[in-house]
């Protein structure tokens, strides 16, 4: 039931308001979209025409931006000059590897806590949760301590159980209340007619299978994003696509060109893969707050 | 069951069909019912609890590795030297010494001014799209398009901020001073606006989510209410004000305390952009934190600012959590 649904009267007042209102959201769609077209459009251009601007309050002279013969030197630099490659392939094993251990670990602990009681449940899950919430700052002081004295730095198993640490409480809470959501009935169903427990959990799999799927690819995005613990457990071994985007940027020689192509060849497929999820997007972005 | 679209023609049709269907659904009943392949045991016991905790067992040991451990070794490095060699007991002295640490103290307030002026500028924002968005015939697509920023990696969108920032080169950097609100120097080289400038970025990244929570919770006004008021002769504005805000404050509650512990969490896209200067301008406390333990690799101070940082984060999220299991807070 949208409220737009409601009646309103057309009065002078309405009218300036929805006029407000289109004019602030294009305004906001400007702010938002425009660092996008930059960024894009950058990652084609040559060195100097990417610096090219129009003289101070020269506001007719922004064609500029549109004048270049576009390259793809900066794309085939990253993998010539760079190891963008390697890069790529860390990034999708750390964050591949993080989002399927804490979603197949992460769903087996969210079915039980859905469908158990125990003293202490709520302390649990308390502890759960706010290990997601812990400043990954403050989380990777003592991490980094012991993955020193376990030779854990700088490889990508470290870095892989690093992001267990944000991904797997991530997995239990959403997946906690998506199996909420399943109604016990149907095992008790399979289990009156004889199945045993893990058959019966077997047969509601079928209606959370897309939900899984959703939320593996949703720890992915954190983890693929994630430039912290990136920077710091994986320095030296296991470079990743934001690090490595970064180290571009050197104090003498910072290649704008190669970082605006890196800054895409990071960001593509997060957004053509949040597009896929879109439907659970949301409610992963909003910890569960928001499902839409 | 036969579609009632379908029943149409003269009589004798409908009736075949009708007969038709009945028949079907006669075959149906007949069916023989599913065989049970498994071996039904001699009597079905309730399902014993350890069962349960056997699922739950191996995600509570990677957590009590990955958590639980590094949380009582944090509390052991605070109270020793730490440093890249090793360890040696100085008690309460990594902690006695913050108190008269200016740059620990001024970190906490820089990160309180950061996470005021980000929260204000994205509720205000945030819900102000949320309210024009939901009136909108493209609402998907609005909605599709703020999801964007969001997918962007914020170490990546520090580096691209840090090129429209740029003080001879950058796109906003030119239309600020155009607009005449900056004069030649970049806003990240000054201690006056960097703060503003790391707002900036916070607020183009993260303003959508408040707005999809407040979409979410705009949905849920109820419409009765709306239209009493608008009956009753209200305009929009107290409409707004008198009824649909009000709705909103629970979700918002999520969307801020939400909102406010991520600025405890990342701090990647300041890193980036201005690593905490110029000077200490924008050294907010996780930024001082990050300078102490990961670059003068001072472990023992660093676990120290550490724990007063997670102490705070874990009240914050008692109360999210509380905010959370309410039945009116958001959970729909």
């Amino acid at each position: 039931m949208a409220s737009r649904d409601v009646v309103s009267y057309d009065t002078p007042l309405s009218r300036a308001l929805s006029i407000f209102g289109t004019v602030f959201v294009a305004f906001y769609l400007v702010w938002t979209l425009l660092p996008f077209v930059v960024m894009f459009v950058s990652s084609f251009k040559d060195m100097l025409e990417a610096f090219k601007l129009p003289v101070v309050g020269d506001w007719a002279g922004m064609t500029v931006f549109f004048d270049f013969s576009p390259t793809l030197k900066h794309y085939t630099t990253l993998f010539t000059e760079n190891s963008f490659g390697t890069y790529i392939m860390n990034s999708l094993i750390a964050a591949g590897g993080s989002a399927v251990i804490s979603v197949i670990f992460g769903s087996l602990a969210a079915y039980s806590l859905s469908r158990v009681d125990f003293r202490g449940k709520q302390d649990l899950f308390f502890w759960i949760i706010s290990t997601r919430m812990a400043p990954v700052v403050a989380v990777m002081v003592p991490l980094y301590a012991i993955f020193r004295s376990l030779d854990l730095v700088g490889t990508l198993p470290g870095l892989i159980l690093a992001y267990t640490t944000f991904n797997l409480p991530f997995a239990i809470w959403m997946l906690k209340g998506f199996f909420d959501n399943v109604p016990y009935a149907i095992e008790e169903a399979q289990m009156v007619d004889g199945a045993t427990r893990f058959e019966a959990f077997r047969s509601i799999l079928p209606l959370v299978a897309p939900g899984i799927g959703a939320f593996v690819v949703l720890c992915v995005l954190f983890a693929w994003n994630d430039f912290l613990f990136a920077a710091i457990i994986g320095s030296g071994g296991a470079k990743t696509l934001p690090v490595a985007t970064r180290e571009l940027v050197q104090p003498q020689n910072i290649q704008w060109g190669s970082i605006m192509a890196a800054g895409v060849v990071t960001t593509a497929p997060m957004m053509l893969l949040g597009l896929v999820i879109r439907k659970y997007l949301v409610a992963g972005l909003t910890m569960g707050a928001v499902k839409e | 069951m036969t579609d009632v679209s379908s029943l149409s023609g003269t009589s004798r049709e409908v009736a075949s069909k009708l007969f038709r269907a009945r028949a079907h659904s006669v075959e149906v009943e007949a069916r023989p019912r599913a065989e049970i392949t498994h071996k039904p045991r001699k009597f079905n016991p309730p399902m014993p609890k350890h069962y349960y905790y056997y699922l739950m067992a191996p995600a509570i040991a990677i957590l009590a590795f990955i958590s639980l451990y590094p949380f009582f070794w944090l509390i052991i490095m605070s109270l020793q030297d730490v440093d890249i060699g090793g360890g040696e007991w100085i008690g309460l002295k990594n902690y006695t010494k913050l108190f008269t640490d200016a740059r620990f103290i001024d970190g906490w307030i820089l990160l309180a001014q950061y996470s005021v002026m980000c929260l204000g500028l994205q509720v205000g924002l945030g819900v102000t799209l949320a309210v024009v968005v939901n009136s909108s015939k493209y609402e998907k697509y609005l909605v599709t398009a703020l999801l964007m920023p969001m997918m962007m990696a914020p170490a990546v969108a520090g580096l691209l901020w840090l090129f429209l920032y740029n003080g001879t080169f950058g796109w906003y950097h030119w239309v600020l001073q155009s607009a005449g609100i900056l004069d030649s120097a970049s806003i990240l080289a000054s201690a006056d606006t960097a703060m503003y400038a790391i707002v900036l970025v916070d607020v183009w990244q993260w303003t959508p989510l408040i707005t999809i929570i407040a979409l979410a919770g705009l949905k849920r006004v109820p419409r009765d209410q709306l239209e009493a008021n608008m009956v009753d002769g209200a305009s929009p504005l107290r409409n707004f004000f008198a009824i649909i805000l009000p709705n909103l404050y629970p979700v918002l509650l999520i969307a801020v305390l939400l909102r406010f512990m991520d600025n405890f969490r990342f701090i990647d896209s300041i890193l980036v952009l201005t690593g905490g200067g110029p000077g200490s301008a924008t050294k907010i406390l996780p930024v001082y934190l990050f300078e102490v333990a990961f670059k003068f690799f001072k472990l023992g101070r660093g676990a120290a600012i550490a724990l007063t940082l997670l102490i705070v984060t874990i009240l914050l999220g008692k109360l999210l959590v509380r905010v959370f299991e309410k039945p009116q807070g958001g959970k729909g």
